[in-house]
This record gives C-alpha cells, structure tokens and sequence, in this order.
C-alpha cells in the first residue's frame, strides 16, 4: 500500500511543472515579474505590459498547457486541432494570428483620437512620414544582421513605435512556411517594451540634435477646426489610403471608422462600447496571448537579442529622423516651426507629443508644445500603418 | 525571400517614396478642404459683421422708445418681470431682440366640463 501510495506520488510529481522546470523557466519567470514590477510600480504602459507579464508568466509555467506554439508552426493552422487540444490561450491567439485583435485596437484608438491638430496644420503629416525612416532603414540592419525579408519586415516595424501595427504586420509577414527565427512575439515585447520606455530614450535624442535656439521657439496657436472638416477627414483618408495602399485599409481604415463615429455625434453608444468595453476585452485578449508565445526556448536565442537592439536602433532613428525634419521645416519657414514637435512622429500616441511638450518645457515654461506636437503624433499613427501597408504589400509571405 | 542589395534598396526606396507621396497628397486634400471651409467661415463672419456694424453707423439717432406693453388687468406686475426676463434670456441666446408687447390671460378653449373629464381620464397617467 505504501508502495503504491510512492508511485502515485513519484507520477504525479513527475507530472507536475516541476519535474519540466529548466533554468530558462526561471529565468523567464523572472523577467515576467520584472515586467509586472514595471507596469504596476512605474507604471509604464500597464494596461498592456501587465497582462503580457503575465501571459509571459503562464506559459513558461511548464505543463500548465494554456499555449502550445506548434500548434501555430507552419503555413497552415490547424483551427479544427486547436480547437480539439489547444488551452485557452491557443484559443485567444487565433485572433493574434489572423490579424483580428489589431485592427478593433485601432478601431477604439480611433475613438479616442482627435485629428483637429493635423487637420488645423496639415504639414505635420510631412513630420508624421518623416519618422517612418527608422522602419526601413531598420530593415537596411536587419538585412545586415542575416535575417530574411519576412522577419526583417517584422523588425522594422517596431520603428513604427506602434504596438498593433507590429503585431499585425509580423504575424502577416511570418504565416508563411517558414522557418522564421523570430515570433510575433518577441517582436510585440520588443515594440511595447520600447514604447513604455520613450520617455527615457526620445529626451537624450532630442537635446543632441536640436540647439537651445530651436527649443524655445514658440508656435502659432492652431485654428478652430469645423464639425464638418473633422467628419470629412476620416472619409477622405480612408479613401486617399485605400487606393493608394490598398494593404493599409485594414488598419487606417477601423482607426477612421472609429473616428468618424466619434466625430459624428450620433452614436454615442457605439464610441462607448469601442472606447471602452471593446478596446478592454481584445486589450486583455491581445496582451495575454502575446505574453504566451514568449516561451524560454523562443526568447532564449541570438535573434531575439539582436531584435532587442534592433528595435532601440529603429526607435531612435525614428525619432531622428522626424527632429531632423523639423529642423528643416524650421529653417523653411523661417523659424516658426519648433524642430521638437518632430520628434512626436512616432507614433506612440498620446506619450511622444507629451514628451516634445515636457522638453520644450524644460528651456522655457511657458512654451505650450502640446497641441502643435498632437499633430505629427496623429500623422505617425496613419503613416506606420501605410509604412505597413508598404511592407505587406512589398515582401512576399 | 533572399535579400540581395537590390531587393533591400527596393524597400527602402520604394517605401519612403510611398509613405511621402500618400501623406503628401493628404496633406494637398486636407488643405484645400481648410480652405474652402476658411472662405465659408468668413463669409459668414463678414454677414455677421455688416449686421453688426449698420446701428452704429448712425449714432447721432437716439434709439426709439421701447412700446410700453398692454397689460391685461388682474395681472401682477412680478409676472410680468418674469415674462419680460424670460423672454430677454432668449433674445440673449439666440442673438435676436425680442419686445413684450402684450400680456393677457389665456382663453381656455375648454370649459369646466371638458377640464373636469380630461383630468378624470389622465388620472391612471
């Protein structure tokens, strides 16, 4: 009886996690509670890392089988199988793989967007595509570094500093057969981490490549910006992108939709549930099954690191690339553009127009940025979704 | 796919010039419709204007008398302040001048029959 009693304990025991426990476990383990320390403690973009944290946390959790990432190996998902074997969070990353989760993202970011700042100065969509350098000269590193069309894609489009774009455009480009040495991800940890730490890396940037002179120009208070003109202009990008970039439609197209039923007033309602219930659930959704894939041995590996440093370099280019056009846009205009709005082309919305804000700030108080730099902010989320329109549309899957 | 130089430069190349030239022609759009709203705007803003301006080109008028309104008797005069500022707040929203003419009680069209079966079917409402 007894023998028996110690081999129900010795199966169990070599059932449970434990006996599946490895040192990347742990150390995965740890770097989910180093993320869960930085949403909940520094609060940096929680409402996405913590639920990431955590997905990170279940499924290097061995045995637990919420995630099965061979399930998603391949051309060709298995939906019949998943839905036979797969864990609840195989069931929720079918939305991630089919691209169905980023777009209702930007469908509520859409919601909550106002584009009376761009629409008030339409020069500041230059701003917002000039920032989009660092996606294709990050693609140049990539192609470098030995990686293959698709995941270099994939890499890119971190410099978008767009969390759904890059999520949408890496599990596009990465469906195909592969094999890729990169997944969706390791490219969502590397952009959202990235995005929670702009405050740290866009202000250094900045100084370098702007004088005090520049920082301290004020700008012209925008115009009053019509009823009318705020529902026609998601009427017309969509039109505009759609024929221009007809793989962009997805994205710009639910970040419209989203807009014009918040600008037209009447449906109340649906900007309610879009902006709130809706953003929430596919937010959890997204961020749990995104945490999932980060299994050890997918993040363990020399790709992932030089993801790590290629995301930094995309980001920073980014934001160069958007300040050095501003400075130009200054000299044009004979010094009536702050070149520091520049750097809020990438379009980490609302956080890099409020940095180009606490920056110009920092020379000069009473020097209010805010409203000039919303504009590049809004023009870089339309133009990461076109840079991944162009991406989709140029690299074969 | 490989990734010869060429392919790269292709990307590199064809993608800025895509994301410039869609955004350009935003731009091209969004201003020309700023425009035409712009002129809409201050015509209207010069109509407002003109209307504005034409009692205060003649000064040297003094403004008419307001009409001293018919008050019907059996009216307080604290009622009449009441109407008289009601209808001066709506002149104030709507931007109009309104006068008070006359006051006087409303004729029922119904009698104290008709009054007394209206109540008794309202009553369950």
């Amino acid at each position: 009886m007894i023998q028996s009693f110690l081999d129900t304990l010795g199966d169990l025991l070599m059932e449970s996690g434990l006996a599946g426990l490895t040192w990347k476990h742990l150390v995965m383990i740890c770097i989910s509670f180093i993320f869960m320390y930085l949403a909940i403690k520094k609060n940096f973009e929680p409402l996405l890392l913590l639920p990431i944290a955590f997905g990170m946390l279940l499924t290097n959790l061995p045995n637990a089988g919420l995630y099965h990432p061979e399930l998603f190996d391949g051309a060709n998902v298995n939906i019949q199988e998943i839905f036979s074997n797969g864990g609840l969070l195989d069931l929720l990353y079918i939305g991630v793989k089919f691209e169905v989760f980023p777009p209702l993202i930007f469908l509520g970011i859409g919601c909550m967007t106002d584009f009376a700042p761009l629409i008030a100065n339409p020069k500041s969509f230059l701003l917002g595509a000039a920032a989009q350098a660092g996606i294709f000269l990050t693609f140049v590193g990539a192609a470098a570094l030995g990686f293959n069309a698709n995941e270099a894609g994939s890499i890119a489009i971190i410099g978008g500093a767009d969390g759904p774009t890059s999520i949408f455009v890496s599990s596009k480009l990465l469906s195909g057969g592969g094999p890729y040495s990169v997944n969706t991800g390791s490219i969502a940890l590397a952009a959202y981490t990235y995005m929670a730490l702009v405050p740290v890396i866009q202000p250094p940037i900045m100084r370098l490549l702007t004088t005090k002179k520049e920082r301290v120009i004020r700008m012209d208070a925008l115009r009053p910006v019509s009823k009318t003109e705020k529902i026609i202009f998601p009427i017309l990008v969509t039109i505009v992108i759609a024929l221009l970039v007809p793989d962009a439609t997805t994205l710009v197209g639910l970040l419209m939709f989203g807009n014009l039923l918040k600008e037209s007033g009447c449906c109340e309602r649906l900007v309610k549930t879009a902006q709130n219930e809706l953003m929430n659930i596919v937010t959890i959704f997204l961020g749990i099954s995104v945490g999932a894939t980060t299994t050890a041995d997918k993040v363990f590996t020399i790709p992932f690191l030089k993801v790590i440093v290629l995301g930094v370099i995309a980001f920073s280019v980014g934001t160069a690339a958007g300040l050095l056009f501003g400075k130009i846009m200054c000299v044009v205009t004979g010094g009536k553009v702050n070149p520091l709005i520049g750097s809020a082309g990438v379009s980490a919305v609302p956080m890099a127009a409020r940095i180009s804000q606490k920056v110009g700030a920092e020379y000069d108080p009473t020097n209010f940025l805010l409203m000039n730099a919303m504009g590049p902010n809004v023009a870089g989320v339309i133009g990461s979704a076109v840079a991944a329109g162009v991406l989709l549309s140029i690299i074969p899957v | 796919m490989e990734m010869t130089n060429e392919f790269v430069a292709s990307v590199v190349i064809s993608g800025l010039v895509i994301v410039f030239s869609a955004l350009i022609i935003l731009i091209l759009f969004v201003a020309l419709f700023g425009k035409i709203f712009d002129s809409i705007n201050s015509k209207q803003k010069k109509a407002v204007t003109k209307k504005t301006e034409e009692p205060v080109s003649i000064p040297a008028k003094a403004p008419a008398p307001a009409p001293v309104p018919e008050i019907e008797d059996g009216i307080g005069d604290e009622v009449i302040a009441v109407i008289a500022a009601a209808v001066a707040a709506m002149g104030a929203e709507t931007g109009k001048k309104f006068a008070l003419r006359s006051v006087k009680h409303s004729m029922s069209s119904r009698g104290a029959w008709g009054n007394a079966g209206v109540s008794e079917s309202m009553r369950n409402f």
